[in-house]
């Protein structure tokens, strides 16, 4: 093995690992020790894989990921407990009748397109740190971003949140079908890279199954934030903030 | 058989480094997040097939893998190119010694591999995975992991330093 051939090999080599198992690489190690021309390159590339090995394993992770993984999970198993699926099956097999009359049903327990998800889904999108497609404070302007990109434009705001700032919003993707982000600034002090503390999700409501028929909206806290559901004309609309129901029920 | 794993402990020990394999992959935290999630997703409808609970954490870089080259491969069918992701395609500026870069400098140099070079190098860095992990979780032989692996390094060190990683076509000037 001569100088190059060394380099080549161990250029795959990394301190600290069990590399140096490989025969190839110990043969390679064992030639840096005795030519120096060799050791003096081997050092700097160990440093250097140091360097990008520590650059690379500091890709932040967003907060609320683990959390948001577990609860739409939560979610999910929710919809459909597994566990339940062979006594449901046993109970189609005797009886074919009642199995031809919850086959519709289990179906639809078994999409993933259920609100549970969706809500999950959503205020995921709204505790990372998402990037607004249009940062305006001009709520028309929001609505013709909307509208020139596809997504639902003809919302209907309830009174009180008709009177809340907007910042901007975003278009995201739900099932295929375009989802409007709206974000709204409440007037308390944002964090530090925040662009928003009240978001509005409009979709249209053939995109998410068991969703709430026409009433008041439904409460209910969703990982890190409180959110309401409604349906109104052929959308369905969820609000979530940070806070509790009270907070919430300001905007509605 | 992995029936056994307790779901939430999973995701605790590691989503992060999926996380991490994933925005490598794919450099969008957006889509990075919902790679995580899906592999999760995937484990909670079949992990219990899996037979050996120690390779769990194969399992999840795996999925994770082939549902990034699941997407990707839609995204060719359908390709939409913004600005942002645009500027990974263009060339990285002037070398720079190592110590120097950022993180985005370097993340912004993985992106501009080749893609059947980024996975296993990513893998080299994240993870510390053997030659033959990468190549399980890569599906691809242990020999074609190493010769990825060498292309891709000295063209992650090209990009970063102007230099080859050999020293053999430009002088060392880097740390």
């Amino acid at each position: 093995m001569n100088r190059d051939e060394a380099k080549n090999i161990l250029l795959l080599y990394r301190p600290g690992t069990a590399d140096d198992a490989d025969p190839q690489i110990a043969e390679a190690l064992a030639l840096a020790q005795r030519d120096v021309e060799l050791a003096r390159w081997f050092g700097e590339h160990c440093a250097r894989q140091e360097v990008l090995r520590a650059k690379l394993r500091q890709i932040p992770v967003p907060a609320g990921l683990k959390e948001q993984i577990i609860s739409e999970q939560a979610a999910r198993r929710k919809d459909f407990d597994w566990r339940r699926l062979p006594a449901l099956a046993a109970i189609a097999a005797a009886v074919v009748v009642s199995f031809v009359l919850i086959t519709p049903w289990l179906q639809s327990l078994k999409s993933d397109n259920t609100l549970a998800v969706y809500q999950n889904r959503m205020v995921g999108t709204a505790l990372r740190t998402y990037v607004m497609d249009l940062a305006t404070n001009n709520s028309g302007s929001i609505r013709a971003y909307l509208g020139q990109n596809h997504a639902p434009a003809d919302y209907v705001l309830p009174a009180p949140l008709e009177k809340v700032a907007v910042t901007g919003c975003a278009i995201e993707s739900w099932q295929g079908m375009k989802v409007s982000m709206i974000c709204f600034s409440t007037g308390k002090p944002l964090a530090p890279g925040e662009q928003g503390d009240l978001w509005l999700f409009v979709v249209d409501r053939a995109a998410v199954k068991n969703t709430p028929s026409a009433g008041p909206p439904r409460l209910a806290r969703v990982n890190q934030l409180m959110t309401a559901v409604w349906t109104q004309g052929d959308k369905l609309y969820l609000l979530g903030t940070q806070g509790d129901e009270q907070t919430l029920r300001r905007y509605l | 058989m992995a029936d056994g794993v307790d779901f939430e402990g999973l995701v605790t020990c590691h989503y992060q480094p999926l996380y991490q394999f994933a925005f490598s992959l794919t450099r969008d935290e957006a889509d990075a997040c919902d790679l995580t999630q899906q592999t999760f997703c995937i484990w909670a409808a079949k992990g219990h097939q899996l037979r050996d609970e120690t390779k769990v954490k194969t399992w999840l870089f795996t999925t994770l893998h082939r549902e990034f080259l699941g997407a990707r491969r839609k995204q060719v069918r359908f390709p939409h190119v913004e600005l942002e992701q645009a500027a990974a395609e263009l060339p990285v500026v002037s070398p720079t010694p190592l110590h120097q870069l950022d993180n985005a400098q370097v993340l912004a140099a993985l992106a501009h591999l080749d893609e059947i070079y980024r996975a296993p190098v990513a893998l080299f860095y994240l993870q510390d995975y053997s030659y033959l992990e990468i190549a399980g979780i890569l599906e691809v032989p242990i020999g074609t992991v190493k010769s990825r692996l060498a292309r891709g390094l000295d063209r992650l060190h090209q990009l970063l330093t102007g230099g080859s990683a050999i020293g053999s076509t430009a002088p060392r000037t880097d740390l």
